[in-house]
């Protein structure tokens, strides 16, 4: 077995200077070399977190329903499926809020006002909301079998939402844009270099969720081997005194 | 064997630390709650944002003098400022709307590009008190096209009418 310290290996360590590569490569692209828009000027750059942050957060509540429905589907029902499912959910709420802050910061700039109830923001602020909530729903104790039951129950429902959330603006009238690039005409609406640095921002968040999902999910399997530890020591401590 | 919680503790020994569950249960409580709230705005506001301006007056929820979201492009040399205040015409559908919007509008308002108009008709006016931009999915590199630039623009407003 490889040696490790922390919640890291030599694999991690490699996968996140590429990923720190990458991000810097990224904010080169994004910040200097690409040009601005003809309406929006400077303030185009800001897709290039906005875009990647949500289709990260995508990604994250698509890997907690698809690691919850493994958990309740196997037969071994291995608690390391439930780990990653909420790594991935605390993950991908970090992300929406990114999305939503750099969002609002555009929108600002662009529309003039930093929010509105249209039905992309709404969907999104409740897909917020939602995962917000399974993450509170995974702390209200009993065991770890408990905790993953019930919170994969709810992975499996919350992610229906995401259909809602990216067909909102063409489902109803919306003041947020249709998608640029996956969008029902299949036609892509953005100039060579800023198309390339969305796409880099892309790979670039991917990369960086992964990275933090394998972290982070050692990190939970450190804190359960650590209540069980708790317990088992209580278990014998209380055993010794009833030999005695 | 006992195994229940201990009461006593020994000499010297640190109480157990506990986890405090009420934080979580009033998380939860409160996402319930804000779902609620984003539930009755989604169903209120987001399902019918707004009215085209060829819809007033004849779609339902967009007629008479109730306050109203108007969608339209700016039309081309419309725009005229005086007073603080700022005026142009909305242009949806070969049907026009003038706006009496009562400051200077933010965002990237300009003539050709849809906005969204906060307010309500008054004498043939719609008097607005909120502009939003409504940008389109399309980036176009501020260099790019610099030869068609012009023609580009001429053209902008009648692609953009619908």
């Amino acid at each position: 077995m490889a040696k490790t310290s922390g919640t890291g290996t030599s694999a991690t360590r490699r996968l996140g200077i590429v990923v720190i590569l990458m991000l810097a490569t990224l904010a080169l692209c994004g910040l200097w070399f690409s040009a601005e828009d003809v309406v929006q000027g400077s303030t185009v750059r800001i897709m290039y977190i906005h875009v990647p942050s949500i289709w990260t957060a995508y990604i994250a509540f698509g890997l907690a329903a698809l690691c919850s429905g493994v958990y309740l589907s196997g037969k071994n029902r291995s608690l390391a499926w439930d780990r990653v499912a909420g790594a991935s959910g605390e993950i991908g709420v970090l992300f929406v809020a990114v999305s939503l802050v750099t969002g609002s910061m555009w929108g600002r700039l662009t529309w003039g006002t930093y929010w509105v109830w249209d039905a992309r923001l709404t969907s999104t602020a409740f897909l917020f909301i939602t995962y917000v909530g399974y993450l509170a729903v995974r702390q209200l104790g009993g065991t770890h079998r408990q905790r993953a039951r019930r919170s994969s129950v709810l992975a499996l429902l919350a992610i229906l939402e995401i259909p809602l959330v990216h067909f909102s603006v063409t489902l109803w009238r919306s003041l947020h844009q249709e998608a640029s690039v996956a969008n029902p005409n299949a036609k892509v609406e953005l100039d060579g270099l800023m198309l390339f640095s969305l796409f880099l921002g892309l790979v670039a968040f991917t990369m960086l969720f992964v990275w933090l999902v394998l972290h982070r999910q050692r990190a939970m399997m450190l804190e359960d081997a650590f209540s069980d530890r708790g317990l088992d020591v209580a278990i014998t401590a209380r055993r010794n005194e009833a030999g005695a | 064997m006992d195994l229940t919680p201990r009461t006593a503790t020994e000499p010297g020994a640190q109480p157990p630390a506990r986890k405090h569950r009420w934080l979580p249960i009033l998380i939860v409580v409160a996402a319930l709650l804000g779902g609620g709230v984003i539930v009755t705005q989604f169903l209120t506001s987001a399902i019918d944002y707004y009215c085209n301006v060829d819809e007033i007056g004849v779609r339902s929820g967009c007629d008479g003098e109730r306050r109203m979201r108007v969608q339209g492009v700016v039309e081309q040399s419309s725009i005229k400022q005086a007073d603080g205040g700022t005026t142009f015409v909305l242009d949806f559908n070969k049907k026009t709307l003038k706006v009496a919007y009562s400051g200077d509008p933010g965002g990237v308002f300009q003539e050709c590009i849809p906005v969204i108009a906060h307010g309500r008709i008054v004498n043939g006016v719609f008097e607005s008190d909120r502009i939003e931009v409504k940008h389109s999915n399309q980036y176009v590199e501020k260099n790019a096209t610099r030869i068609d630039e012009a023609n580009e623009e001429a053209a902008a407003c009648s692609v953009l009418k619908g």
